[in-house]
This record gives structure tokens, sequence and C-alpha cells, in this order.
């Protein structure tokens, strides 16, 4: 061995010590740092970081994770059955915590999914069908996450929150709640059909009636109309006449005789009427 | 089986003397290796490390994984190995779509509950772009899984509060806007670093499965209408008819009337203006009026009997009464 390789060796040592002395966290990351088995420091702050050259360094993920639970059915207070998919948002705030305690995601995400479930299975357990699919969602999901939050803070994990992605009957069910809307269906168009006709009367009547009634009241009107030109002439002629009764029935006779004796009447005339009184007298 | 590759003329070196001849060699040529060297160098760095951002796109870059600036579109440098660049496009708009994809539709996304319990299909497109490319990169995981999961969170949360009938007419726009602001509002919250531009609901409809039915009532709406129409029509026909033929009737009236008293008026008259000369010579116009009238009445009469008045009683039940019958003899005695 020469003087030169000692040089050599000594070189490329320092090389590798000071590599090793160096670590690199990703903004994506979180870090520990760890001296023979036992805990040194956590880094959070990306950038380069010193450490001892025998230290060595685990990384875990500081992005925003999501574990898709499994569906499953749980079972509502009105007892329906419904089959939910959460999804679940977390991320390691803690990298000594979730390495000590769960290890890697895929544990994390194991636990996570076991405490989901069992929280939601409760927090159904108390709530009516129509809730959870309405207006009660939120708050409940809110109170499975501030619950899910509580039991992996140990874990070193946060959890961002809890949704429901899907919420759907079991296929059975899904059958009945079809023939349901469509007997719903029926009813609405049933009662279309009967509106419509309902409305059609309606309209028809009061056409009927209005009718009847313009009618009517047009009667009404000309009755009083002729009564009117009846009675105004009645006193005209009444007036008239009146200067000397005798006068016009004797007048109105004749105008009688006129217009009831036509040319194909048959008439025996007596010697004695009126008419012939000159006929056998000729004395005076 | 070394010796079938290696020259066996080459003598077998020490591998510390190999090095050291290297050294040596590198030692004697020194001055003219490393401007060589140097350059290679530099090119390579210069090489390596320069890149260009497009139009729309921001790079960011990393150094040491912490980040350390953005760059807009142009030509930029950085340091390799030391330094890190990630290119984004920030302004290219991006879809996803829920319940279908392309021409398929996925059921299993489409269909979910109403407010009402029951069940819909619905389809949507969800447009986003990045808004912040540092929290797109470094802050959440998987952008396109969380996109999808949160758009059917966010679409089924506001179709569960809202019935069929308004999620399939009115209440569209609405479930589709506040489908966006919970999305978006979630996304925020996940520091995903996306916009949502904008959220479209494809159909909305009800499943298969009841489809029929829907549609029937859709019909039946549309028989409602009709039959109103019609109705309508009837009305129209009806009225306008029955007040024409109600304002005949009182014209009509109003013609009697007039007519009565106008008749009444001339008949009068006739009366009056006769009565003043029949006054001044009463007696002889009398007589003359009455056979004046007797000659037209008699005078016209084509069938005549004359009969004696002492033949009269006795004879008169017998004449042969023709067809037409015989006018009573009274009648012509009114004048004394």
């Amino acid at each position: 061995m020469s003087k030169k390789s000692i040089g050599l060796a000594l070189l490329l040592a320092l090389v590798f010590v000071g590599w090793s002395s160096f670590f690199v966290v990703d903004e994506r990351e979180l870090s520990i740092v760890v001296e023979f088995g036992e805990w040194k420091r956590s880094v959070a702050r990306p950038g380069l970081q010193f450490k001892l050259p025998w230290q060595t360094v685990y990384t875990v993920e500081s992005r925003v994770l999501s574990s898709d639970t499994p569906p499953a059915e749980y079972l509502t207070l009105d007892k329906k059955r419904l089959v939910a998919d959460p999804v679940t948002r977390w991320r390691i705030t803690d990298p000594l915590q979730f390495y000590q305690r769960v290890n890697d995601e895929v544990g994390a995400k194991a636990r996570i999914d076991a405490i989901v479930n069992s929280e939601m299975r409760r927090e159904f357990a108390g709530r009516n069908f129509g809730e959870i699919i309405g207006n009660a969602r939120e708050p409940l999901m809110l109170r499975v996450t501030e619950e899910a939050r509580k039991q992996t803070r140990t874990f070193g994990i946060h959890v961002v929150d809890i949704r429901i992605k899907r919420a759907d009957l079991p296929k059975e069910v899904q059958e009945s709640v079809f023939q349901r809307m469509r007997a719903e269906r029926d009813r609405v168009a049933k009662r279309y059909r009967s509106e419509g006709s309902e409305e059609a009367s309606k309209i028809r009547a009061d056409t009927d009636k209005e009718k009847t009634i313009l009618l009517a009241g047009a009667y009404e009107a000309s009755q009083r109309l002729r009564g009117d030109g009846d009675a105004e002439s009645i006193k005209i002629y009444a007036n008239a006449f009146n200067v000397d009764p005798e006068f016009y029935a004797f007048m109105r006779s004749l105008e009688t005789y006129e217009k009831a004796i036509g040319t194909d009447t048959s008439m025996a005339l007596s010697t004695g009427s009126e008419f012939f009184r000159y006929f056998n007298q000729q004395q005076k | 089986m070394r010796n079938q590759f290696d020259d066996e003329d080459q003598p077998q070196t020490d591998p510390a003397d190999a090095v050291a001849q290297a050294a040596e060699m590198f030692r004697r040529n020194a001055g003219r290796f490393v401007p060589i060297v140097g350059l290679l160098g530099l090119a390579l760095v210069a090489w390596l490390g320069t890149f260009t951002v497009a139009p729309g796109e921001q790079a960011v870059i990393r150094t040491f994984g912490r980040e350390s600036g953005k760059r807009g579109p142009g030509l930029h440098f950085v340091f390799p190995f030391v330094q890190r660049y990630d290119k984004v496009n920030v302004e290219k708009i991006q879809q996803v779509e829920v319940g279908f994809r392309g021409e398929e539709r996925v059921p299993l996304e489409a269909l979910m509950l109403t407010g009402d319990e029951n069940i819909v299909e619905a389809q949507m497109i969800v447009q986003f772009k990045i808004k912040d490319p540092s929290l797109y990169l470094f802050r959440m995981d998987d952008a396109e899984g969380t996109l999808r999961s949160t758009a059917q969170v966010s679409l089924r949360s506001m179709v569960g509060r809202t019935s069929i009938d308004e999620v399939i007419t009115t209440g569209r726009e609405d479930v589709q806007r506040e489908t966006q602001l919970l999305m978006q509002r979630l996304m925020d919250q996940y520091q995903s670093g996306i916009q949502i531009t904008e959220i479209k609901l494809q159909a909305v409809d009800a499943p298969d499965e009841v489809r029929d039915a829907f549609h029937d009532v859709v019909r039946a709406r549309e028989e409602k209408e009709k039959l109103i129409n019609q109705a309508r029509g009837y009305q129209e026909d009806l009225i306008p008819k029955a007040r024409g033929e109600a304002r005949e009737i009182e014209r009509q009236a109003e013609g009697y009337k007039q007519e009565r008293v106008l008749k009444a008026n001339g008949d009068a008259a006739k009366f009056s203006a006769t009565l003043a000369e029949y006054s001044k010579a009463e007696k002889v116009t009398r007589q003359r009026m009455y056979l004046e009238t007797m000659e037209r009445v008699l005078g016209s009469l084509k069938n005549k009997v004359i009969v004696d008045r002492e033949l009269g009683r006795s004879t008169l039940p017998l004449l042969p009464l023709g067809a037409q019958g015989l006018a009573s003899l009274p009648a012509v005695g009114g004048a004394k």
C-alpha cells in the first residue's frame, strides 16, 4: 500500500462521511432521525438537513391522503338498511407516533377504516333513513369525523374529513323503491288526467251557464221592451178611441167585416136584417 | 472463463498501480485536461439545468426539496441535482365525468337517492383548473381520484336534500350551483390547489326501471292541458255566439216596441182624423160608411143566399149547406 492509496482512501472516506451527514426533506415529506433505533428528532421543515453519519432517516408522506373505505351495509334507527361508501381524508402530523403505532400507510388505512366503520354504524343507528339521506348528513358526518379524529390522534394522524361518497339502498330494496316510485307516478298521472277533465268540465259548465244567463237576460230585456211597446200602444189607442168609443166600435166592426169575410165565404142573408131595410119597404 | 475475453498478452497489474499510473498521467497532463473537463462539465450542467416553460404553464422550483420559487413562461435554468422543477399548466380547463365515461353510463356513480327517498339518475361534468401549483403539487395526493369522489360526495349531498320532482325540473340549477359551492369548499379544505370552474349537470332523469312511469306523467300533464284547451275552445266558440244571439233578441224586441208605438200612433191619427169629419155629419157618414163597406164585402162574395124573413124560421135548417158552410146572419146586423 503506497502513501497515495492511503490518501485516496481517506478522501473517499471523507466524501462518504460528508454525503451521509446531509439529507433532503421534500415538500411532500415529514422525516424522523433515528440513532441506533432511538428517536432523535422529527423534521417537518423541507430543505437540506444535517445529521450524524450513523443516524438514519425515515420519511412519511405529508400530503393529504385518502382512504376509501369499502361500502358497507348500515342499519338505521327506523330499521332500514343503507349501503354507504365513506371516504376519509387524512394526513400525517406526527411522523414518530405514526411510525411507532401504525408503521405505514397501509396499516394506517386499515385502522382508519375500522374506526370509521364502527363510528358510522353507531351514528347511523341513531338516525332515521330520511335524515341520513337529507339534511342530517352533514352534522352526522361531522360527528363521525370528530370522533375519528380523537381516536386517531395517537397514531400521529389528523383526519381532515369523512364524507359519504355513496349512500344507496341495498339491491333488494331498490326494486321495492322502484315499485313505489311507479305507483306514485301513476297516481300523479291519474291526478293530472282527472284534473284535466275536472277543469275542462268546469269551463264547459261555466260556458253553458254563461250562455243560458246571456240568453235569459236578453229574453228578460226583450219581454220588457215588448211589454213597454204594448203598454204604450194601448195607451195611445185608448186615448184616441176614448174620444168616441161608439164610433170606434162602429168603424172597427166595419174593418173586421171586410177582413173576415173573404170572397169564398158562403152567406145566407135574411131580408129582415138591417142591410135589407129598404128591400121590402118601398113606403116611406 | 475470463481468459476468453481478456488479452492474454496483457500483464496482470495491481489495481493500486493502475490508479497510481492514471494519477501520474493526469498529473502530467493536468494542464491540458482541466479546461476540457471544466468545459464539458459546464456544458452538461447547462444542458441538464435548462428548461422552457410553455405559455399557460408555471414551473415550481425546489432546492434541496424545499420550494424556492416559481417561474412563468420562458427559458429558465436550475442547478441540476440540487434543484428540481415541476411544470404545471395553470390555464388549461380540465374535466372529469361523473356518472358516465364518454358514451357509456356508469350506474353505480349515476344512481342516487333523493330527499324524498326516490332514486334518480344524474350525470355531471366537472371542469376545473389548477389555481395554486404549490398546493397542487405538494399538499394533496391523488388529485384526480379526489376530484371524482368529492364530486360524487357533493352531488349526492345536494340531491339528497331535494325532492325528485325538483331535481328533474326546477331545482336543477340550484343543485348545480350548490354542488359547485360545496365541492369548492371541500377541495379547499383538502388544500388541493384546484379551482372548480364549472359544474354542468347533464341528464337528470328517472332511472330506466321507472322511466316509463315518469314519461306517462309528462303525457298526462299534456293531456290535461289539451283537455283544458279544448274546453277553452268550446268557451271561445260558444260565448260570442250567445252574445250575438242575445243581442238579436233584444234588437227584435226593440223593433217590436217601436213598431207597436208607431202603428198605434198611426191608427190613432187615422181614427182622430176620421172622427173629426164624422162628427160634422154623423148620420149620413155613418150610413155611407156602412153601405160602402157592405158593398165591398157582399159584392165580392161568390156564394150568397138571400132568405125572406118569413121563410127564414122554417126553411133555414133545411138549406143545403155547402162544404164551406154558411156564415150566420147576425154578423151583418151590426149597423142599427
